[in-house]
């Protein structure tokens, strides 16, 4: 069952890329049969059902294929089919292919959550970023090179220190293999361990993104194809936050005690500099990119707090995040589509002729603005509660962003939609209504009851906490 | 079960008039919301009947229930919210007839009145945030009702910004106390530090950083700018919203927190200064006003600053008292001033009214009541609860002489600007065009009840020897703070003195603005009150103005860095080429030269 949900969407990959007539159909059928199997999986999960499963790749080397639903692989997994599909189902003006390169990632993003050896880890974290590149490069706007070349040095970059990092980790660990339980136990220390630590340390700061590895963020959004389906998929590929918490931390827990304070403070400045940031931004994408970039820092601070309930918010934020944020990308490629421009020019007024789309993108901004009772909060205070026992300070500092929050997010909204009418649009067409209903029933269910979350992420989280002899 | 309900009937309310409203014809979706809101206030009233309730959901978040409580202090909270709540539905139907948002403005009120539920009802923090933002969001959603209009917009972004800064401070306090206790239900939180005999280590700043929370919903000084503004919503909403509930929660916070409060000596003292710095401000700015509205914003300022004075100085069932009269008398006075813009075709300044006694005969007595109440009018109820904070503060061991002289000046402003909106509206000579008429019942017979409170409601708690319903009431709910009894020769002469300040206040109020020739002095004294003292100036010009500027130097900064990294780049390529024999034969080289050739080559695929 793991493994057809983790391939599944690569099967269909393949076959949207060879046979690309129908793309559209076989593309939202592939991603929804991913969605029920992945739904089903939770529901084990939430059970008690066992997935595990592990099988050697190369005996002598020690390499294995081992993958695994813990609750935190499940949440975010749920959160990976759900945003894949519903970004299919939004986005059906695109070319075939990225409709295929989209399931790619799916499996990869699977692959990534479920991996428990650390080098076919490294294996779906690379794959995936082929058919993201790939993406952009084939598919994106007028400035692409120049947002593809930073996008890959960047991540090669961290790739490549990673992989010596996870070479490191094991041989001069004395891991017998590259299993996650193995390495555990045989946790590298001393100068070395920092080294690895850093390696790693870089390849998730990469990808979280963190300041000052995020300078590739805001291009790689605002140049990706319009219509906002590669944004999700490039907003779900954002998994530093989950690598760190799986992998980094826990491999490294001596030399993460030593970077800490230094990596609270950029998470913090992260998601200031950030906010602050986006509220400049005269175009949507870019202001979206800020915006999720700051929701990083915040989730950042969460996991270097090192505490339980600060990892809980920092996973739900990620979850929470991919979707929001994802539909938030969408609704942009509907701006874009309507408008032809992403700018953010005001007195568009647009609320008189399209009530149902401002309801929408009230919901949407207000859930990454973090209201209570939608999904963006429950992870930013959990990230709260917990941060503040690792440091109030940058506590304080990254909590400034939540009044610049409020401050891009209803500006940018406020800019749409009220103030005298301009030139009219449509409303919500019938494709949005779909994706949009079902952006709002999550961020509402993840909002009201965020317990069938926090209840799957708490257990990992605690065992998290535990390594790092942190407290609750 | 009981409890959950009373908050689900009008979000379901919310939901379908949001979703279905536009079907439905016009007085449908105000008869559906206003009864939705009346069933809660009905529930509230059995659930307080029957002795309390209590509803969670365990571990909601981590260690943190999702629960709700109805004790003596939500319950008479409750009732104060959903029965002004129902009594301003009501009149709204009336007030928005033929807007063509009509469904949209009750679907609004409606959600209001669920978030506002669960704030009173919230028995931990996290959940009673779940409503403060709630609230934030319909006072949002309800101050741009009109977006069209660019200054509205304007206005409710204002509000809602302005407010965050205060729920940064409440979210901080939550994490602190969370930090120092584990838990933040609020009745663990109560018996935990009831029960320790040293209390932790900064417990002041959670108090001081709930209270920044409670500065911002209650418009206290510094964040009191939002609400003047706030007034560019719908009249009802202004009366609702933005003078009777929700303006109010923060006063209900820290009175919920009073087992905190009471033990935070410091913060406390801070609390009363910040109430009576605000009731002064507030008064001196209504005094110069022109707009209807306006004045009876800058009162609503000050009545809170009273609050806030009075749970500063412990005397914590006053503050809730003051909230139920307040209520009733501010509410009025809004709808009054609503029938008189409503009669008047959109006209808000005073200065084009005048002489209405002769043509809105209901509304110059809603009026009357409503302005005589705020002013302290002997035995009104306006009078009781407002004399019962000022005797209050003579108690107060830090400086209570000074709060009871400070306060009992404000008390003659406020008879002052009482009058003068009074005096300015319906006294004198008609100076404006067209035929005012008087509102329809729909609107009059809500002013009605709520006049009947503003004139009665002071009979449930009189002083000593009389008797005093809600002090025993709400004990159970409230810190119990000993006070010094005062003879009750002196309670009465206090008593005498404040009705007498009030009865001058009212006659300077009326010779002033009516007879005499206002002096030179005054005339300056005007132009600064109607600019509230130009406090909307100096925070746009040093704070509002420079952090936007500092979004764009970020964003600069952000691009230059950018442009630093390619520079990097293209000096390590250098580099590189000049040192490339030296790793000739490592791994990692042909590592990179793969990846530099996909990237070479993907680069090469898109430039072709």
């Amino acid at each position: 069952m793991i493994h057809v949900l983790i391939f599944l969407p690569l099967l269909f990959g393949f076959w949207v890329l060879l046979a690309p007539q129908q793309a559209r159909a076989v593309g939202l059928f592939g991603s929804l049969l991913t969605l029920l199997l992945g739904l089903i999986s939770f529901g084990g999960v939430l059970s008690g059902a066992d997935y595990a499963y592990q099988t050697p790749l190369l005996r002598e080397a020690g390499v294995y294929y081992a993958v695994a639903w813990d609750g935190v692989g499940a949440v975010l997994m749920l959160a990976v089919v759900i945003a894949t599909f519903m970004a299919l189902l939004a986005a059906h003006d695109v070319p075939p292919a990225m409709v295929g390169l989209s399931l790619l990632m799916e499996s990869g993003l699977l692959g990534i959550l479920a991996a428990q050896d650390l080098l076919l880890f490294y294996v779906f974290f690379e794959a995936t970023l082929i058919p993201s590149l790939l993406m952009l490069g084939l598919f994106g706007g007028a400035g692409r090179v120049r947002a593809l070349i930073k996008f890959a040095i960047f991540t090669l970059l961290g790739s490549l220190l990673m992989l010596a990092g996870i070479l490191a980790a094991r041989y001069l660990g004395g891991s017998p293999s590259f299993l996650l339980k193995d390495l555990l136990a045989h946790s590298l220390g001393g100068g070395a361990g920092m080294w690895a630590f850093a390696a790693f340390l870089v390849a998730f700061m990469v990808k979280t993104p963190l300041f000052p590895l995020h300078v590739w963020l805001p291009d790689f959004h605002a140049e990706n194809h319009p219509s906002g389906l590669a944004d999700v998929m490039g907003t779900l590929y954002k998994v530093g936050i989950f690598g760190l918490f799986r992998w980094a931390l826990p491999l490294f827990p001596a030399a993460f005690a030593a970077f800490q304070p230094w990596l609270l403070a950029l998470a913090a400045l992260t998601a200031l500099g950030a906010a602050w940031t986006a509220y400049a931004q005269t175009e949507w994408k870019r202001l979206l990119a800020y915006g999720a970039l700051s929701h990083m820092g915040i989730g950042a601070l969460g996991i270097f707090s090192g505490s339980a309930i600060g990892a809980s918010g920092a996973i739900f934020l990620l979850a929470a995040s991919a979707i929001y944020t994802g539909a938030l990308f969408l609704f942009a490629g509907g701006l874009q589509r309507r408008f032809g421009t992403l700018e953010l020019r005001p007195t568009t007024g647009l609320a008189k002729a399209a009530p149902a789309l401002a309801a929408l993108g009230l919901i949407l901004v207000l859930a990454m603005v973090g209201l209570p009772g939608l999904s963006g909060f429950p992870g930013e205070f959990m990230n709260l509660l917990g941060s503040w026992q690792a440091s109030p300070i940058w506590t304080f500092v990254a909590f400034l962003g939540v009044i610049a929050a409020a401050a891009y997010g209803l500006s940018a909204y406020q800019n749409l939609f009220h103030n005298a009418p301009g030139k009219p649009a449509a409303d919500m067409d019938g494709v949005e209504w779909q994706w949009g209903t079902l952006a709002v029933l999550v961020i509402l269910f993840m909002g009201v009851y965020p317990k069938l979350f926090t209840e799957l992420i708490m257990p990992g989280a605690k065992a998290f906490a535990a390594l790092l002899g942190g407290g609750q | 079960m009981l409890l959950i309900l009373i908050i689900l009937l009008p979000l379901l309310g919310f939901a379908y008039l949001g979703l279905f409203g536009k079907s439905l014809k016009e007085p449908q979706p105000g008869i559906l919301a206003s009864a939705l809101t009346g069933i809660s206030f009905l529930l509230v009233l059995w659930g307080v009947l029957s002795g309390g309730a209590s509803w969670q959901i365990k571990d909601w978040l981590p260690g943190i229930p999702f629960s709700l409580l109805l004790d003596h202090l939500s319950g008479y909270m409750g009732l104060v919210v959903t029965g002004i709540g129902f009594l301003i539905h009501v009149y709204a139907i009336g007030y928005m007839h033929g807007d063509e948002g009509f469904s949209r403005f009750f679907a609004y009120l409606n959600f209001f009145i669920a978030m506002m539920m669960t704030l009173v009802l919230a028995g931990s923090y996290p959940v009673m945030f779940i409503g403060w933002e709630g609230v934030g969001l319909a006072s949002f959603l309800l101050i741009g009702f009109w977006y069209t209009v660019k200054k509205n917009a304007d206005s409710a972004r204002k509000a809602f910004i302005t407010n965050r800064i205060g729920d940064l401070g409440f979210l901080l306090g939550m994490a602190l106390l969370y930090g120092s206790f584990g838990t933040l239900s609020i009745p663990e939180l109560r018996s935990a530090i009831n029960g320790s005999y040293v209390l932790p280590m900064g417990l002041s700043l959670a108090g001081l950083l709930l209270f920044v929370g409670a500065v911002g919903k209650s418009a206290q000084v510094p964040l009191m700018v939002w609400l003047p503004d706030a007034m560019a919503g719908p009249t009802p909403v202004s009366a609702l919203i933005h003078a009777a509930t929700m303006v109010t929660a923060g006063v209900y916070l820290i009175a919920r927190s009073s087992f905190l409060y009471v033990n935070l000596q410091d913060v406390s003292y801070i609390i009363a200064l910040v109430g009576i710095t605000t009731a002064a401000y507030g008064a001196l700015s209504a005094l110069g006003q022109w707009d209807i509205k306006k004045i009876v914003a800058y009162s609503t300022i000050s009545q809170l600053g009273y609050m806030f004075l009075a749970v500063g100085v412990g005397a914590y069932w006053i503050a809730i008292f003051h909230v139920m009269t307040h209520a009733f008398y501010k509410a009025l006075l809004f709808l009054a001033s609503g029938s008189v813009i409503h009669s008047l075709d959109g006209e808000q300044d005073i200065r084009k009214m005048g002489g209405l006694k002769k043509y809105l005969p209901r509304t110059n007595l809603h009026g009357l009541a409503g302005a005589l109440s705020l002013a302290g009018f002997p035995l009104l109820a306006g009078f009781w609860s407002k004399d019962a904070i000022i005797t209050a503060t003579l108690n107060y061991p830090f400086g209570g002489t000074g709060f009871y002289v400070a306060g009992l000046t404000v008390a003659l402003l406020t008879a002052i600007y009482a009058m003068r909106w009074y005096a300015l509206v319906f006294l004198g000579e008609y100076k404006g065009e067209g035929r005012p008429h008087e509102s329809p019942a729909v609107m009059t017979v809500p002013n009605d009840v709520l006049a009947l409170g503003a004139v009665f409601a002071g009979l449930l708690a009189l002083p000593k020897p009389l008797w005093n319903l809600v002090e025993p009431y709400l004990a159970p709910a409230l810190a119990h703070v000993e006070v010094h009894e005062m003879s009750l020769a002196l309670e009465w002469g206090l008593i005498t003195l404040s009705a007498v300040v009030a009865l001058v206040g009212l006659y300077l109020g009326y010779a002033a603005f009516t007879r005499w020739a206002l002096p030179k002095w005054y005339q300056t004294f005007q132009t600064w009150s109607e600019k509230a003292f130009y406090v909307d100036l100096v925070y746009n010009t040093l704070i509002v103005n420079p952090l936007k500027e500092l979004a764009v130097l970020l964003d600069w900064l952000d691009k230059i860095f950018d442009s630093g990294y390619l520079l990097l780049a293209s000096s390590s390529k250098w580099l590189a080429e000049q040192l490339s024999w030296v790793q000739a034969g490592y791994v990692r080289v042909y590592g990179a030269l793969m990846a530099l050739g996909l990237v070479v080559l993907l680069v090469w695929g898109v430039l072709r």
